[in-house]
């Protein structure tokens, strides 16, 4: 494998792929945190040159962290169909770049190309991929996936319901979930962040949520993002739960940071599986974000894009119903500002995706980065452009709860309105039913949560 | 902190039946780890309900407390549980029993021979929230709209009480109960409640002990009965026009009830058909067989949407065996050693200043005679209070305690708000007296309170007692004597 | 005390507690005047918008009484109304000064507590680098080594962290209750001080140095909307470097909106109590 490179007249030598992929990276603070980003701008445009020139063979046979010291690399390695593989391990990365970018590449092209790729070989691709370019990619791809109802169609854009409350107030959780549902959001999931991490409180939010879910025969799922255990505990006690959640790291000491390993998603696989109260297929919903594993010490010296990409990896395994990357929550030391958030975004967005994953972006920000509820709307339009499966939809944005800002549920209904994309096709015939929504734009009675009392 | 759980009693002694419950109380801590600890109720379960047997009596005017005693201790053996393991609960006496001559006396005495932190409640209003909580109309109400009434019938008294949305907004009693009239198979009348005679009198139904009846005659009674009650709460009658019918009510008049829910033993003979004869009538030699098929008759003649309560003839049971415990808030100072506190008189006092020592005088007045502990100290109002505002606050209220109650060793403060834990410490390090200082829990002017032993180091079961025991069975006594 | 004193001591006590309860009429009136002089006033009702037509009115109070969030604001087309977005844009604006800012010595002074610094160096490396955040200085190694006492029973230390404001509008409140509380339970305390620029774990540097049994770490939070001026207590026996998360206990979201400071700092000298015990904080320790 080459790790050394000339440009102009200035030579760099870089010791192996991980400080490749490393340097390669668009400016990010968890990176330089980490102390293993490129000490400036040439520098990492030496990796970056270096990089496109490397094959997918390469990047197999070296991997970032070996599948014998790590679950996730074996997980990865696992899901590798070789015949695919082997009709791509002499492309270059620039190959696949510009194969992916081609006219004539298709969305049925890239579901075979898909089996042959490793998460490593798809972070490679993105570090070599422009902004622009990484919406033009992702937005070829359609993935579709079930819990009780599909979502994920080309020209519809849907939306997560996240109506917290700061004490988990079964009231309060209701009021923000009408309010949701009055501006058409909530077609992906009802989806809840207690602040009580107990079986019984999860059970709680759950029932109630299901009932509203009868009691308006609204076609969706609902989800507590408790940790698994206490979802799983939930369960066994009777609580009607549509999908299992979980935060999900890139290494195998990322996970166990969570409280959790591949044996005991496995386990709670099969629960949902057996007792989940959803239709299916798809059961899991997955929580993601870049830098998570640096800030649990679980790096393992790799660079946060590379690590993001291993969770989809990992994601892929348990064909979720819906994958969330929480761009911004983390903090401005592993993303800085608005620049670093954008570009984590759209990163994240097309990586999921290429790896089959229907995903969604939780466009945020805590208020001591540098930025503003403006460059989440940016980051909202340029993902709808995207295509991407759903945004998430708190009320105004602001989630009293876990202290950061998101996307409203005006951000939904704008991007949708602004682009000409639909709820999801069972979700909009509700929204009819109710009178909330007509040729898929609001009605007047939109944004007045007292339909539903 | 594991979940811990609390046996609970509840024993109802009505007019006509008696009955017990046990029952789990799960406690948990409601507040993320990040937060200060914070513990409720977060199950109940029914684990053993009792037969329903016919209230021990003497005569007419005492309870067989020596038979009523014999039969708790062989129910208690029963469920499988002693004296000891219960924690908490209530002993509520109901109806027409309430005023039995030795009524008082048994109540307290069973109260304190039931279990750990078992309370003596009595007084119509708060039987009807109790059955109104037990019956399933206070969670009816948390997902309805309107409001709702759960009327709750025994031998003696009907009991109304308001939800709306989970708040308690009137109650009110009515002498109407299957027990009023006792009727043989062949339709001689054995008894007439007093209770009902000034209502009968003045319909013109003149009833005597003796006297046969026919199934029209009762019919007539227990229908004139129902639609009376029912014009009442319907709003066509005013309260005050009904005095004769109606025991008690909090208000001069009831708001517009959406949604009727009917408890009790009569609410269970209404789920029954009606009766063909004078003998199916009076198989429980009395006419509630008759009562409950007036009131289901008449029903449809008004606005009211008729739910299916939960629970009926154990209504009131439940209701005080597993909604009467409260928790009070994880942040308080207490001193373990002065506990249980049974049946303190609360004043209730806002941060306003004026009224602290106002209210001292008031409480002074009422409750002097105790100068160990006269009464509880009730604070409400949700000022934010800093820390100076709140040792201003300790100062006032330790000063003029001590000023007025020279002997009291103990000061007992319950707060609505989470300041308890700060507010003590201020009181201990200034004052000499022992300060019990809980929050958390909601009481008003005239409550009464008890403070059990803690359930954890800093933890203790509270019960609100609404209406005054003492207060509403002397109004009984004066209206009945 | 005799009958005379405490007449004395009510008196004075009321007179104040008159003062600090009763709202000024006088203020309240000059405000209206102001209003034409000064331009716009706004107050907190002033950003409230509303829905104009809901379907069942008595409902929307209900609603928005039952959570912070922020709910039946109603829109234009699809997007808010002028003044739910400006309140957020000021809320927003209110919480990025409370992270750039810094705490005035005045409420500083009111505890006596002296100033150290981390090796943060200024505020974007503050924010970049939590690392450097987490080290005193040498200046500040020197400085407690020989201003305060070494191996006290309870060690306070306040910071800054990531609001200025969170230490201004809360230590006043949080302080003097926990001295109360230390008090209660027969604990001694050090010699109390500030940190400039510090992370939650510059306890374990702070613990290597003067080797408290316990150490309480009262520092702002990463503001949010519902309030830029939100505190953390921190808690940890035998702090020391190589301490993880999980040995420390917190105390979070103390604020007059959140938990009630007072009540906060009563609460803490119970913990502190339970740790020195039970020789163990965190996770493993039994509240």
């Amino acid at each position: 494998m080459k790790t050394k490179i000339t440009l102009l007249n200035k030579t760099y030598q870089f010791s192996n792929l991980k400080e490749i992929l490393a340097k390669a990276n668009e400016e990010k603070s968890g990176d330089q945190l980490a102390g293993i980003a490129a000490k400036d701008a040439q520098e990492r445009l030496a990796a970056r040159h270096l990089l496109a020139d490397l094959t997918l063979n390469d990047i197999r046979n070296n991997p970032v962290l070996a599948p014998e010291e790590d679950e996730v690399s074996r997980v990865i390695e696992n899901s590798i169909n070789e015949k695919n593989y082997q009709s791509i391990a002499n492309w270059t990365v620039s190959d696949l770049r510009e194969t992916l970018l081609s006219d004539t590449t298709t969305d049925i092209e890239i579901t075979r190309l898909r089996k042959g790729l490793t998460s490593e070989m798809v972070a490679a691709v993105t570090k070599i991929m422009s902004n622009l370019d990484l919406i033009q990619a992702a937005s070829k791809i359609e993935v579709i996936t079930q819990c009780n109802f599909p979502i994920g169609y080309k020209g519809t854009l849907s939306g997560r319901a996240q109506p917290n409350h700061p004490t988990d107030s079964i009231q309060g959780i209701k009021a923000s979930l009408y309010e949701a549902l009055s501006y058409g959001i909530g077609d992906a999931v009802i989806g809840i962040n207690p602040v009580i991490d107990n079986a019984e409180s999860v059970k709680q939010i759950l029932q109630m949520t299901k009932e509203e879910m009868d009691r308006f025969i609204i076609p969706t799922q609902n989800c507590v993002l408790a940790h698994v255990t206490t979802q799983m505990r939930a369960i066994k006690n009777g609580a009607p739960s549509d999908l299992l959640f979980q935060s999900l790291a890139g290494t195998e000491s990322g996970n166990k940071a969570f409280g959790i390993s591949v044996e005991l998603l496995d386990e709670a696989n099969d629960l949902i599986q057996k007792e989940g109260t959803s239709a299916g297929p798809n059961l899991w919903y997955f929580e993601t974000g870049q830098g998570s594993e640096l800030s649990s010490d679980a790096h393992h010296g790799i660079d946060q894009v590379t690590l993001e990409a291993r969770c989809y990896g990992l994601a892929k395994k348990y064909h979720p119903f819906i994958v969330n990357t929480v761009v911004g929550f983390i903090g401005p030391e592993y993303l800085y500002n608005s620049k670093q958030v954008i570009r984590a975004g759209l990163e994240d967005h097309f990586m999921g995706k290429l790896q089959g994953l229907p995903m969604g972006v939780d466009v945020c920000y805590t208020n001591h980065m540098k930025a503003d509820q403006n460059d989440m709307e940016n980051l909202a339009i340029l993902l709808g452009s995207a295509g991407v499966n759903f945004l998430i939809g708190v009320p105004m944005a602001d989630d009293c709860m876990l202290n950061y800002q998101s996307t409203s549920f005006h951000d939904i209904a704008s991007v949708r309105s602004v682009l000409g994309l639909r709820p999801a096709p069972y979700f909009e015939k509700w929204l009819e039913k109710m009178g909330i929504m007509e040729n898929g734009k609001l009605t007047e009675r939109a944004g007045d949560p007292t339909i539903f009392m | 902190m594991n979940n811990k759980v609390i046996k609970s009693v509840g024993i109802d002694i009505g007019t006509s039946t008696t009955k017990l419950m046990m029952s789990d109380l799960t406690l948990g801590r409601v507040s993320s780890q990040f937060a200060l600890p914070h513990f409720d109720i977060i199950e109940r379960k029914v684990t053993y309900v009792s037969e329903i047997i016919s209230t021990p009596l003497i005569n007419e005017e005492e309870i067989d407390l020596t038979q009523l005693v014999a039969w708790l201790e062989k129910e208690y053996l029963q469920a499988g549980l002693t004296i000891s393991d219960i924690q908490s609960g209530a002993v509520i006496i109901t109806g027409e029993t309430a005023i039995k001559k030795n009524a008082d006396a048994l109540i307290h005495y069973l109260s304190e021979r039931a279990g750990d932190f078992v309370v003596a409640i009595a007084g119509a209003s708060l039987e009807a929230v109790l059955a109104g909580r037990g019956s399933g109309s206070y969670e009816h109400s948390m997902k309805s709209k309107g409001i709702v009434a759960n009327i709750d019938i025994g031998g003696g008294t009907a009991n109304v009480v308001l939800f709306q949305q989970g708040k308690i907004l009137e109650t009110i009693t009515f002498h109407v109960g299957g027990r009023l009239i006792e009727i043989n198979p062949s339709g001689k009348v054995l008894s007439i409640s007093p209770s009902i005679r000034p209502w009968l009198f003045s319909k013109n139904l003149q009833l005597e002990k003796g006297r046969l009846l026919s199934l029209t005659d009762l019919t007539k009674i227990s229908t004139a009965l129902a639609v009376d009650m029912l014009d009442c709460l319907a709003g066509k009658r005013s309260i005050h026009s009904l005095d004769l019918l109606v025991h008690s009510s909090s208000c001069e008049a009831l708001p517009r009830i959406d949604e009727v829910m009917i408890s009790g033993g009569v609410g269970q003979l209404t789920l029954a058909g009606p009766p063909s004869s004078i003998e199916e009538a009076a198989k429980y030699n009395d006419f509630g067989p008759l009562l409950a098929t007036s009131i289901n008759q008449k029903l449809i003649d008004y606005h009211f949407q008729v739910i299916k309560p939960l629970q009926t003839s154990r209504a009131t049971v439940i209701g005080a065996g597993m909604q009467t415990t409260k928790i009070s808030g994880a942040t308080i100072s207490i001193q373990a050693n002065r506990l249980p506190l049974r049946n303190i008189p609360v004043i209730k006092i806002s941060l306003s200043v004026e009224e602290i020592e106002r209210n001292l005088l008031i409480g002074k007045e009422m409750f002097g005679s105790n100068e160990r502990l006269p009464f509880a100290i009730g604070l409400s109002g949700s000022v934010y209070l800093t820390y100076e505002k709140m040792k201003d606050l300790s100062l006032v209220i330790g000063t003029l305690y001590h000023k007025y109650f020279p002997r009291s060793e103990i000061l007992v403060i319950v707060c609505e708000n989470d300041m308890a834990k700060a507010l003590g410490q201020a009181l201990q390090l200034q004052f000499a007296f022992d300060v019990i200082c809980i929050d958390q829990i909601n009481i008003g002017h005239g409550d009464y309170i008890d403070i059990g032993e803690p359930l954890t180091e800093t933890i203790v079961p509270v019960v609100v007692k609404t209406l005054a025991f003492r207060g509403e069975s002397n109004e009984n006594k004066n209206n009945f004597a | 005390m005799n009958e005379g004193q405490i007449e004395l001591i009510v008196q004075k006590v009321m007179e104040q507690l008159q003062k600090r309860f009763t709202p000024d009429h006088n203020i309240a009136r000059e405000n209206v005047k102001e209003i034409i002089e000064k331009g716009l006033v706004f107050r907190e009702q002033d950003w409230k918008t509303s829905i104009p037509q809901p379907a069942f009115k008595e409902g929307v109070a209900e609603l928005t009484a039952s959570t912070p969030a922020r709910i039946g604001v109603w829109r234009t087309g699809t997007r808010p109304l002028t003044k739910t977005m400006l309140k957020l844009q000021f809320d927003h604006a209110a919480a990025i000064d409370a992270v750039s800012s810094e705490v005035l010595e005045k409420y500083l002074e009111e505890f006596n507590l002296f100033t150290v610094e981390t090796c943060y160096e200024n505020k974007e490396v503050y924010l970049k680098r939590p690392d450097k955040g987490r080290v005193l200085t040498d200046d500040a190694v020197d400085t407690i080594s020989s201003r305060c006492q070494k191996r006290p029973q309870v060690q306070i230390v306040v910071s800054d962290g990531l609001s200025a404001s969170a230490v201004e509008t809360n230590l006043k409140d949080v302080y003097p209750a926990l001295i109360d509380s230390l008090k209660i339970n027969n604990l001694s305390f050090g010699t109390s001080f500030f940190v400039k620029g510090g992370r939650v774990a510059c306890m374990d540097h702070i613990g290597d140095i003067l080797e408290p049994e316990v150490l309480v770490l009262l520092i702002g939070e990463r503001p949010g909307l519902v309030s830029a001026s939100s505190m953390s207590a921190y808690m940890c026996y035998r702090p020391r470097k190589g301490i993880i998360e999980s040995d420390r206990n917190v105390i979070s979201n103390i604020h007059p909106l959140g938990t009630p400071p007072i009540e906060a700092g009563a609460h803490i000298g119970t913990v502190l109590r339970r740790m020195i015990e039970q020789k163990v904080s965190g996770v493993k320790l039994e509240l």
